[in-house]
């Protein structure tokens, strides 16, 4: 079923690009890529890995192997609408409903048999404690070999090290299970890719940061945490090309209205994975989100000579690894860097990691005179969801921010 | 009388803290003061990081030389970010602890206790000395032993009092340090005490419980605590084997992390073996069934107790979940579901 899910989304994708062949369509390219990214995960003969979000697929890449982080799953169910089911499932076989529902969506997945069987598992420890819960219960559920990547939040030589010691007994495991040892060569020209795609992701932030912005609200949501899965590729650097192309293009052909960006916004964290217009009631309100917080390149080039530390290196620096102090002083050197006017914390129930912290991001971003929007709010389990209570309360902000 | 360094999770090795000259002070989430962290942390949090933190905002604390954090789990990881705010002044380590287990995860771990000990030595400003922490992991490993024996009588037979004398020691290691709570287990003598008959024993887990006074209510609610795994139990004070290495750190760090684990510890080799080890553990202990006590909020409980659930089935063992804080208040409204499960075990 899912398969086929995933085979029609490509058709249909395609075939919508077909009939537009002039046309850049970054986000149906990136779309179709997910689409056909979801189709091998559910094929037949394909090696499959389910990882933790901060796991490297640059390396999995380079080692033939087809991945992805589990919270893809419980985003893509949440925005098809069919996590309700997945969740019942699992709050009916006892996992409580205080749990974060991405992964909550995951486990009925697994328990209804909807996720592919995987060749092995590797999880991380970053960004979340609940996420490595989750992927052990998959281990045990499929009875296949688990590694952890134990990703230390002190950023020093020696976590540096140890990180990068994991990275290679990772691809060793990795090797085992694919019967076909690290090619370094195949994993310098995985850095070449996700080099190239860094530098090109660099440039669609700072054409993002103009002003007016040539963004929408919805055009990189989520995009700095998805398109890791392909940045070891070339179709990662195709997907952020269009992207780039998309953007300059729309500067170039005076496509931006600024009326639609009296206000600029950070997004914080993750967006709303279901149907709900946050997006569009924002952009009525002349609200653009110009940043999300995710998209961010915040890691040095690539060495291929010294894959391993500079893979650590990169693992350590992303947001989600970080202690909150680092994290906030990001926050607002994005928030500096984009000249927002306010953020939107959307709180996803459940999330101890992101949102435990509520607090100390709204006192970090008032020391910068950003006020924060904290949304009491389940990003993936939409059944709780106090639709007008949130849009009251975006309009109130929007109000606000424009006084 | 020594300096103080406070400290939240039972994977903060205590045998450390006392060699470079400070008495450990365990920061329990039991306070009267007022529930401000809110203001920090979001109410999605567990009770024990948001009481810890409640004790820190309200001065609810003697006065410390400076905290451990271990980076147990995003709940610490969040404690150690507010704790910063919330005492600005006060000095923090934060350790990082691996998820796994296995050889590296333990080495890694090692170097992390190593820096733990150059710094509090340093905060100290006395010499870094292995005879000394050598002799104080011996005399853990004598209180670990004496807490292990009344463990042991626990389990055998139902002695009145006895759960609540073990809580207090335990407690003892943990706010006053080990000497302290070796004298008190020397004062206590299983066999000068009198056996009941006729409680159904129990098996009890899960975060955290150690008001003493819980255990007093147990033994009015008919129960006989068996066995127990909580890091303010079992968990909290085992053995440190310094076998086949010179290396005091890594012994340490490979005793903490192969020990009875916390759910937030993962064996690779066996994923979800959490189940079978609370299965074993109660069988060891003659248990006739098992009530978790975990603490609302607690993602790593959350995530494994339908497996634990399921492997309890499996062995006919009847199971009582509580979710709470863990606090004597919140077990106290538990009292009608604790009293239907142990007469229900004694049919």
């Amino acid at each position: 079923m899912m398969y086929e899910y995933f085979e029609n989304m490509v058709q249909g994708v395609t075939a919508k690009l077909a009939e537009e062949p002039g046309k850049i369509n970054a986000k149906k390219r990136y779309v179709r890529e997910i689409a056909r990214l979801g189709k091998k995960l559910y094929a037949e003969n394909e090696k499959i890995a389910w990882c933790g979000v901060t796991v490297p697929f640059d390396l999995l890449n380079a080692m033939g192997v087809t991945s992805c982080f589990v919270e893809f799953v419980g985003a893509m169910l949440s925005s098809n609408e069919t996590a309700p089911l997945f969740m019942k499932e699992a709050e009916d076989s006892g996992y409580a409903p205080d749990s974060c529902a991405y992964h909550r969506s995951v486990t009925g997945a697994v328990l209804k048999g909807m996720m592919p069987d995987p060749d092995f598992i590797i999880g991380s420890s970053s960004p979340c404690t609940a996420g490595l819960a989750v992927m052990e219960n998959m281990a045990k559920k499929f009875n296949r070999d688990f590694f952890i990547l134990n990703i230390p939040q002190n950023n020093s030589r020696n976590s540096v090290k140890y990180l990068a010691d994991q990275l290679k007994e990772m691809a060793d495991f990795i090797g085992k299970h694919t019967k076909e040892p690290l090619s370094l060569e195949k994993l310098g020209t995985a850095l070449e890719f996700h080099n190239e795609c860094s530098r090109i992701l660099k440039d669609i932030y700072d054409l993002a940061k103009q002003t007016p912005s040539p963004v929408d609200n919805k055009l990189l949501r989520d995009f700095g945490t998805v398109v890791t899965l392909f940045m070891g590729s070339s179709k990662g650097v195709e997907i952020c090309r269009a992207f780039k192309d998309e953007l300059t293009d729309r500067i170039k052909s005076d496509k931006i209205d600024p009326s639609k960006e009296q206000i600029r916004l950070m997004w914080i964290q993750n967006r709303i994975q279901y149907q709900f217009p946050i997006e569009k009631i924002l952009e009525d309100l002349g609200a653009k989100i110009v940043v999300d917080e995710l998209n961010d390149v915040t890691w040095e080039p690539m060495d291929p000579d010294n894959p391993f530390e500079s893979i650590a290196k990169r693992i350590i620096t992303i947001p989600y690894s970080l202690g909150t102090d680092k994290r906030i002083a990001h926050m607002q050197a994005l928030a500096t860097d984009y000249r927002i006017d306010g953020a939107i914390n959307p709180c996803h129930w459940g999330c101890r990691q992101g949102t435990g912290v509520r607090g100390l991001t709204t006192a970090g971003l008032k020391q910068i005179n950003v006020p924060v929007l904290n949304l009491e709010i389940d990003c993936v389990d939409s059944r709780n969801l106090a639709k007008g209570q949130i849009a009251t309360r975006v309009e109130a902000f929007a109000e606000m921010l424009t006084q | 009388m020594k300096k103080k360094i406070g400290f939240t999770c039972s994977y903060a090795p205590v045998p450390i803290i006392e060699a470079a000259g400070f008495s450990p002070f365990r920061v329990f989430p039991e306070t009267d003061a007022a529930d401000h962290s809110g203001h920090i942390l979001h109410d999605n949090l567990c009770p024990h990081v948001k009481k810890v933190l409640d004790r820190a905002l309200g001065g609810d604390l003697p006065e410390l030389e400076g905290m451990v954090f271990i980076n147990s789990c995003d709940s610490m990881r969040r404690l150690s970010d507010a704790w910063k705010v919330a005492r600005p002044d006060e000095r923090i380590i934060f350790l990082d602890l691996p998820s796994s287990t296995e050889k590296s995860a333990i080495a890694f771990l090692a170097n992390e206790y190593e820096r733990l000990f150059t710094e509090l030595c340093r905060w100290n400003r006395v010499d870094v000395s292995h005879d000394k922490l050598k002799e104080r992991i011996q005399r853990w490993n004598t209180l670990a032993k004496s807490l292990r024996d009344i463990e042991v009588c626990m389990g055998n037979k139902f002695y009145p009092g006895l759960s609540v004398r073990y809580q207090e020691t335990v407690n003892l290691a943990s706010v006053n340090g080990v000497d302290a709570a070796l004298k008190t287990a020397g004062t206590i003598h299983p066999e000068n005490m009198e056996a009941v008959k006729g409680r159904a024993p129990v098996f009890i887990f899960g975060n955290l419980l150690f008001d003493p006074e819980v255990f007093t209510l147990f033994e009015q609610w008919n129960m006989h605590v068996a066995g127990n795994d909580f890091c303010t139990g079992s968990r909290f004070c085992s053995h440190i084997s310094c076998r086949g290495t010179d290396d005091l750190f890594y012994s340490v760090a490979s005793s903490f992390m192969t020990r009875i684990s916390c759910a937030r510890t993962i064996d690779v080799a066996d994923p979800g073996s959490i189940a079978e080890n609370i299965v074993k553990h109660a069988k060891e202990s003659r248990a006739r069934g098992v009530i978790g006590f975990t603490l609302k909020f607690c993602d790593p409980y959350l995530a494994r107790i339908p497996g634990i659930r399921e492997a309890l089935l499996r062995e006919s063992l009847p199971f009582l979940l509580l979710e709470g804080d863990c606090t004597l208040g919140s077990i106290g409204q538990q009292q009608t579901r604790i009293e239907a499960f142990t007469e229900m075990l004694e049919v």
